[in-house]
């Protein structure tokens, strides 16, 4: 048995390890790569000098506009993925358990906003938020308002952009999981007693745990490096990291722009690795 | 049982025989059609209606019946410089001519990654302005930052930039965020500076900023802000104004008297362009009087040709008189490269923070 399990081991090694190989390889290279452009030095027509200095760190640290950015990126990311947990949930619920012969047309229309590009979706949203788009001149038609709402070019506006690319990804994460789950369990807990709220705390999320943290990765994430959204919705003022890293490549000052990227990139990596332990930790029993 | 050999040819011989003369006769067709054809030309540029027209008015009428085969490598202009950059090792790059501004040839002449151009190469040089042939690239169009107003808006018409950047227009004076170097340099003008003394500029800036200065994150949002009567004075290219005003958005176009500011685009060719031939033979495509005659009326931008025409309605709508073209402004493109990150970063911070 024992070599039965030796040779089975080694047979699934040689089936993933050249895709693992070439996807470390691709993965580590331009890390690899962009971490030591970091720690080269910008001038000013030659656009990229040798060096082995910290100095773009030290300029992103030190400074409060870079760590502005840093935060509202943070800030957009996390509400951006909570909201889509508490909006995705339920109707990942409904859908994993509704029993009409429709159920893959329902899902399609989940999926559908992913047929369109988000920049494309953004120039949608940006009809909708203007001035004189759709929602200032419905509630003013209304009587509802009196003067338009200043809705495009601020952090709401970003915010809603990002959470309509999102939700589907959270949604459909989710559905996959609570189908998993046995209806009965939900049944038998709702025949010991405990009431909708206490059946969901205690057996739907516990059990729907990895699709949460796994949906909950993917959205933030996304969230992290929305680039479409925050420059169309955002405007020329509201900054979040991927603009701030394409803007650096704009200027030729790739020593700055590859340190903002890789410190986006490892804080993603650090936060959602954090939230993941915590959450496992959390209901581990 | 050993197979004897017919001395008789069989029909899967013939049959192979035969393919092996129509496979050779075919080799010599397309060797021969190789003769004909003058090899690939692949074109660095900016995708949409740039694109579209280089294929419509240079590529398709010139250059394909030429013999020449043309791909484009379409992407903005960031993108393309990075990979012009990254590719600066390489014996081979992947690019025979790339499209940029006049500051960006400045900027890659001075990375050392284009060459120096040989106009004794171009049969249309003779043809070409004097201020249009760069040592290091071509001038390919024209056009000029001009004063921009909708008269429903802004009553009194503005005559310069100065007129422009005034505080009494309050919101309704627009700025394009992605036209920084531009704008600063405009502001400068007005406020007495020069380009390579933008700081005046700046100061106005802050001020029209405080007045409450609408900022547009692109040409196409400032477009829609005009059109609502959001705002209704900034500054644009000339060309872009003849676009929009096709478009139905009811700006007027006005050169300032300070000078308008130039934007010239043209072409350069990289230092390890697989084809240099192809390099020069699309320059010369470019600068044929047709394709630039064709530009003016498509895009809206002045040809950098002499023996090109263009008809006195549309020049009128295009083009600049002799006096504004004397006192057209070129930037200083070493003061702007060797500042453009510190005064993006003014920009960002502290103008748009």
């Amino acid at each position: 048995m024992a070599s039965e399990d030796g040779g089975s081991r080694l047979s699934a090694a040689a089936l993933i390890g050249p895709a693992t190989f070439i996807v470390a390889l691709g993965l580590a290279i331009p890390m690899a790569i962009l971490f030591r452009y970091s720690l080269n030095q910008f001038k000013p027509g030659l656009m990229m000098v040798d060096a082995l200095t910290l100095e773009n760190y030290v300029k992103f640290f030190s400074d409060s506009y870079y760590l502005t950015v840093f935060w509202t990126t943070v800030r957009v990311a996390l509400s951006c993925t909570i909201i889509c947990l508490l909006l995705g949930f339920p109707l990942a619920y409904k859908l994993a358990r509704t029993q009409t012969r429709h159920k893959n047309l329902l899902i399609m229309l989940v999926v559908l906003p992913l047929f369109v590009g988000n920049a494309v979706r953004a120039a949608g949203w940006m009809t909708v938020f203007g001035i004189k788009g759709f929602l200032n001149t419905t509630l003013i038609w209304l009587g509802i308002i009196h003067e338009p709402l200043e809705i495009m070019f601020t952090e709401t506006a970003v915010i809603i952009g990002i959470i309509a690319v999102n939700l589907p990804f959270m949604v459909l994460t989710l559905q996959s999981v609570i189908e998993g789950i046995d209806r009965a369990v939900e049944e038998a807990a709702f025949s010991l007693g405990a009431g909708p709220w206490e059946m969901f705390r205690r057996v739907l999320w516990p059990l729907a745990l990895p699709g949460i943290i796994a949906g909950t990765i993917l959205t933030f994430i996304l969230g992290m490096n929305a680039y479409a959204t925050p420059v169309l919705l955002g405007g020329p003022k509201f900054k979040m990291m991927a603009p701030l890293v394409f803007g650096q490549f704009q200027l030729n000052n790739w020593p700055f722009g590859a340190a903002v990227a890789f410190l986006l990139m490892l804080t993603t990596l650090c936060l959602t690795a954090t939230a993941n332990i915590l959450m496992q930790r959390r209901y581990r029993r | 049982m050993s197979k004897r050999k017919s001395p008789y040819i069989s029909r899967r011989h013939l049959l192979q025989g035969s393919a092996a003369i129509a496979g050779a006769s075919a080799v010599g067709l397309s060797r021969g059609a190789m003769a004909q054809s003058k090899g690939k030309v692949v074109v660095g540029t900016w995708g949409g209606d740039y694109a579209r027209l280089l294929n419509k008015n240079i590529e398709q009428p010139i250059l394909i019946p030429a013999g020449w085969e043309v791909v484009q490598d379409q992407a903005g202009d960031p993108q393309r410089r990075s990979k012009m950059l990254a590719e600066r090792r390489l014996p081979r790059g992947t690019t025979d001519v790339q499209g940029l501004s006049a500051v960006n040839m400045y900027q890659m002449d001075v990375a050392g990654v284009i060459d120096k151009i040989d106009y004794s190469k171009l049969k249309n040089a003779p043809n070409l302005l004097e201020s249009m042939k760069y040592p290091y690239g071509v001038g390919h169009i024209y056009s000029g930052k001009v004063a921009l107003y909708n008269s429903e808006v802004v009553k009194d018409a503005p005559k310069s930039y100065k007129d422009v950047f005034d505080a009494k227009h309050g919101n309704k004076l627009g700025i394009i965020d992605i036209q920084y170097q531009y704008t600063i340099v405009a502001a400068a003008l007005a406020a007495g500076g020069s380009v390579d003394n933008v700081e005046p500029g700046k100061k106005l800036l802050l001020e029209m900023r405080k007045a409450g200065a609408r900022i547009y994150p692109t040409n196409e949002a400032f477009a829609q802000g005009m059109k609502t009567g959001e705002i209704g004075v900034g500054i644009m290219w000339k060309a872009r104004a003849v676009q929009w005003q096709k478009a139905g958005i009811p700006v007027v176009a006005v050169t300032p008297s300070e000078g308008a500011i130039a934007y010239v685009s043209g072409f350069v060719i990289p230092k390890n362009a697989p084809n240099k031939e192809g390099s020069y033979a699309y320059l010369d495509a470019m600068l044929e009087a047709s394709a630039q005659e064709n530009f003016a009326i498509d895009m809206g931008y002045n040809p950098t040709v002499t023996n090109a025409k263009v008809t006195p309605d549309l020049n009128k709508r295009i083009g600049f008189t002799p006096e504004d073209i004397k006192k057209l402004v070129n930037m200083d493109y070493k003061y702007m490269t060797e500042n453009d990150v510190a005064l993006k970063e003014w920009w960002d911070k502290e103008f748009k923070g």
